[in-house]
């Protein structure tokens, strides 16, 4: 707890007093925190072989998946490591198998999304109506040919994002900023022990 | 099926099938013979253009490629008109990823980029640097903002990057601006870490769902312009005049939007109908 509490003041305080040496340490303590954080893939990748090892042990539900899963980590793994990022056949296995698939998998959400907006704006209530006017407004500005034919569009639909859903945007933005830092005074006092790997009165 | 409510029943409850077919349809058909209809450009776009014109020959831009392959599909057409317009006006390139797929990245944008890079004699070492997946997490992003040469010394081909024009680069404040390309993953970190602590101008082409979150950042001055989408790009090509992937893309886009507009028309006169005629108080979704 100690080590923590440390850590945190000599990377928070030069925020707020700019001193050379001070600024040097959290710098170092920085690279020192990123050199560390690149080798926590080792553990991934050791949790992943463990976790799959024992669906397929055990004959889960998609055990099959598994031993894919693994036999692809292993050959991207491998195929990195001895022949190098540059290398022809990584390259090959990057473009022509990782990454249409991603691309795939991107495409389809249109179609989901589609469907999902399509069920969702329904004028159930006078609050949907609002909502179903609203969403419809910005969907028409989203279409580039309206703005052609009717660019007093642009200041209806600019009305209602950065009115309405900036504030709703902010007000995401700013609970997830408070739980943040409630969750860091909750660790550096002591209260919040589980991302050290102990359990509830345990330390 | 539509017994009880008639057309109405059926036009509220449509199989979500259709939705998929009809969009496929409008979606291809302009792909493979596009019409080529106008488009109009928005405030964002015309701002964004004039943040990058501010921009002069030799001026180092922090060239950050935070996306996925998918995600470059959706960010192309913004992607390479920026990079056109780097190019044009000799501004330097520090290109940095922020997702490991980022290495299949630069083979296919400098190959959209050829004619370009012909055309100026733009070259990897002298007027761009690549130095690959540095950020993958936000410890990261903080040393390199404070300390570049402690954290980098070789490009993403193991080339040192002394003498290069990285050797006018001590912090993040040294750059004269940062252009990300994102679907969400390094750019907070840039925001908290170059942004509020040395002041770079920060221009953003972002995908479109993180688009109202980015709207809050440039309204708060975090961000100097943003370029939204597959659009803003097409709206990008017209502004520099080269037309590219997003102006062939927009037919398809228009008609997308218009006929999931259609179906939300018909969803709603469908339910109202339905539920005027029988009092149903059901859930009229689509199956």
């Amino acid at each position: 707890m100690t080590v923590l509490v440390v850590s945190f003041l000599l990377v928070f305080v030069p925020y707020f007093i700019p001193w050379g040496p001070l600024d040097w340490l959290s710098g170092k303590l920085m690279t020192i925190a990123a050199v560390t954080n690149a080798f926590t893939i080792v553990i991934a990748v050791y949790s992943q072989f463990r976790r799959s090892g024992r669906f397929i042990r055990e004959k889960r539900k998609g055990w099959v998946y598994h031993i894919y899963l693994l036999v692809l980590l292993a050959i991207m793994t491998l195929s990195g490591f001895i022949l190098g990022q540059h290398a022809g056949a990584y390259e090959w296995l990057l473009l022509a198998v990782v990454t249409p698939l991603s691309s795939v998998i991107y495409g389809i959400l249109a179609f989901y999304m589609a469907s999902a907006g399509a069920r969702a704006f329904r004028a159930r209530s006078p609050q949907a109506a609002l909502l179903l006017v609203a969403g419809f407004i910005v969907l028409l500005y989203q279409a580039p040919l309206t703005g052609a034919f009717f660019p007093g569009i642009e200041g209806a639909a600019t009305y209602i994002t950065n009115t309405f859903g900036m504030s709703v945007s902010r007000m995401f933005s700013i609970s997830v900023s408070i739980g943040a830092i409630v969750l860091g005074v909750r660790m550096l006092t002591g209260r919040e022990v589980a991302f050290l790997g102990f359990t509830e009165g345990e330390e | 099926m539509a017994k009880e409510g008639g057309i109405y029943r059926l036009m509220a409850t449509y199989d979500k099938r259709w939705v998929y077919v009809v969009l496929f349809i409008v979606v291809l058909g302009p792909l493979i013979n596009p019409i080529g209809m106008p488009i109009g450009i928005s405030a964002l776009t015309k701002n964004y253009y004039a943040q990058l014109n501010t921009l002069q020959e030799g001026d180092i831009v922090f060239d950050t490629w935070n996306m996925e392959f998918s995600g470059y599909m959706e960010l192309k057409p913004g992607v390479l008109a920026t990079h056109k317009m780097f190019i044009e006006k000799g501004v330097k390139l520090c290109i940095a990823f922020g997702h490991y797929e980022g290495v299949a990245l630069p083979g296919e944008i400098f190959k959209q980029l050829q004619t370009w890079l012909d055309r100026y004699d733009y070259r990897e070492g002298e007027d761009y640097i690549i130095i690959g997946y540095v950020f993958p997490n936000e410890a990261a992003v903080a040393a390199l903002a404070q300390d570049f040469h402690a954290n980098v010394r070789v490009d993403w081909k193991g080339n040192s990057i002394e003498g290069t024009f990285l050797d006018d680069i001590q912090n993040a404040g040294d750059f004269d601006m940062i252009s990300d390309y994102t679907t969400g993953l390094a750019t907070t970190y840039m925001i908290n870490h170059m942004v509020l602590q040395y002041g770079v101008p920060m221009v953003e082409n972002s995908i479109g769902v993180s688009v109202p979150g980015h709207l809050a950042n440039l309204d708060a001055g975090l961000l100097t312009a943003l370029l939204a989408s597959t659009r803003g790009g097409a709206e990008l090509e017209y502004l520099i005049g080269s037309p590219g992937p997003g102006l062939k893309s927009m037919d398809a886009f228009t008609l997308g939007h218009y006929s999931l507009m259609i179906f939300i028309i018909v969803g709603n006169i469908g339910h109202y109908g339905w539920t005027r005629r029988t009092g149903a108080k059901d859930r009229t979704g689509i199956k």
